[in-house]
């Protein structure tokens, strides 16, 4: 299927790259209000932004999976409200799973990688109970139980649903990689 | 002797009947008639008026309320007109339809098909079947999203409808709220309405919120009580969106 753009010329198949990734984080984006009954726990539903920035990190050094991380937080600020910010739980999952090097030590299947989405999304939900904890004037032990209940049902759907985001996006990343080769 | 044996061998049928018969009926007597009541409830049990007809009945109801309700207010408008108060703005709502919900797990929003281009505005409140949810917070042309009273940070001047009670409704991220009260007891319990409070600048007067479901005192200094929202959030697909005069962008001045 993508045999044809084999001949096409650099600067068109980056423009295609681009435009792909712009693509698929903005559909990323529109999945996260939307609430479908099968695709929700206890009203939690997948963090799709974390996926992306999961597959986007894993072949990539921490600064690109620090970048990718904070800019799609910024994106989950724009959609709910900019305090506290999610850019610091998105990079710091960016960071973590670029600092992985998945490659050298894990085997390349969706199981690793919806396996570090489910670590990454409990990661990132601690991050902004933390967040939240310092900057709200809600009771502590009230964050930290609602920390439980979204963190579980977070980490799990989107583990489940990672395989949607990663397999197109590593397929065109490594067909990238060949023809570059 | 002989008569009486005779007797008996005739009658004793007739006679076991009318004890038994005249046993029955003194049970019943000394009973008040349960027995023959019961029997009456189940055999009468198809006939009797069903849930359907009760909705029915409550709708005309409710609809009777309200018309009376438009009746009053209407009337209470003439008599502000009369007082030379300064006019109000007749409260314009519309209805929009629910098309997203929060993007993430700590804020509880929702986000509305409809924006600035219908006439929404930041501040507005929103309600729907049950009673208020929420305000607008932001708006684009075509889209508007609504903090809902249960996000952790919407805080709501209310009183509790029976006692007068006045406090702040702080949400919880669920269904639930907290209600906080200034009063150090207040005489409230299980199943007080919870309007929006008089004093409140974010919300009109006398919105129905939802009931109390339970109080807890036991701190004397900071007594509370966990509030239900009469709307159903998680089953909700349209809202209706309020502009009213209270609103600031809304506010009508005096006539000249």
């Amino acid at each position: 299927m993508l045999e044809p753009l084999k001949r096409w010329s650099p600067p068109a198949l980056n423009a295609l790259n681009w435009g792909l990734m712009f693509g698929s984080v903005l559909l990323c984006a529109m999945a996260m209000p939307v609430s479908l009954p099968s695709m929700e726990l206890t009203g939690v539903g997948p963090n799709w932004l974390l996926i992306w920035v999961v597959t986007w990190s894993v072949k990539r050094n921490i600064l690109q999976g620090a970048a990718a991380g904070i800019c799609l937080g910024w994106i989950q600020d724009g959609l709910t409200a900019p305090q506290p910010t999610h850019a610091i739980a998105l990079g710091l999952v960016g960071i973590l799973t670029a600092a992985l090097q998945k490659p050298k030590f894990i085997a390349e299947d969706f199981i690793s990688v919806a396996l570090i989405v489910f670590g990454m999304a409990a990661i990132a939900e601690t991050v902004t109970a933390v967040q939240v904890s310092l900057v709200s004037d809600r009771p502590l032990q009230e964050i930290w139980l609602h920390q439980r209940q979204i963190a579980l049902s977070s980490a799990i759907l989107s583990s489940l649903w990672a395989p949607v985001v990663y397999y197109p996006l590593n397929s065109w990343w490594q067909f990238l990689h060949q023809i570059e080769q | 002797m002989y008569f009486l044996y005779r007797y008996w061998e005739r009658y004793r049928i007739a006679l076991l009947f009318l004890l038994l018969s005249g046993g029955a009926a003194w049970l019943v007597r000394q009973t008040h008639g349960a027995a023959v009541m019961e029997v009456y409830r189940l055999l009468s049990l198809p006939f009797q008026p069903n849930a359907e007809a009760q909705q029915l009945l409550l709708q005309s109801q409710t609809w009777e309320l309200q018309q009376r309700i438009t009746a009053l207010e209407a009337q209470n408008q003439r008599l502000e007109t009369l007082l030379k108060q300064p006019a109000i703005a007749q409260n314009k709502s519309i209805a929009a339809p629910i098309i997203a919900r929060s993007a993430d797990n700590w804020w509880q929003q929702l986000t509305l098909g409809k924006g600035s281009q219908d006439g929404l505005k930041v501040g507005a409140a929103v309600s729907a079947p049950g009673g208020l949810v929420g305000r607008i917070s932001s708006v684009t042309p075509y889209t508007s999203r609504v903090l809902l009273l249960t996000d952790p940070n919407s805080r709501v001047g209310v009183v509790a409808g029976r006692s007068r009670d006045m406090g702040i409704l702080r949400g919880q991220s669920d269904q639930q709220t907290v209600l906080e009260f200034f009063e150090k007891d207040p005489k409230v319990r299980a199943g007080d309405p919870v309007l929006t409070s008089t004093l409140s600048s974010l919300f009109p007067a006398n919105l129905a919120i939802g009931q109390i479901e339970s109080v807890d005192l036991s701190n004397t200094a900071n007594p509370k009580a966990i509030v239900q929202l009469a709307a159903p959030l998680s089953n909700l697909e349209w809202v209706i969106v309020t502009l009213n005069a209270r609103t600031p962008q809304t506010m009508v001045s005096p006539r000249p």
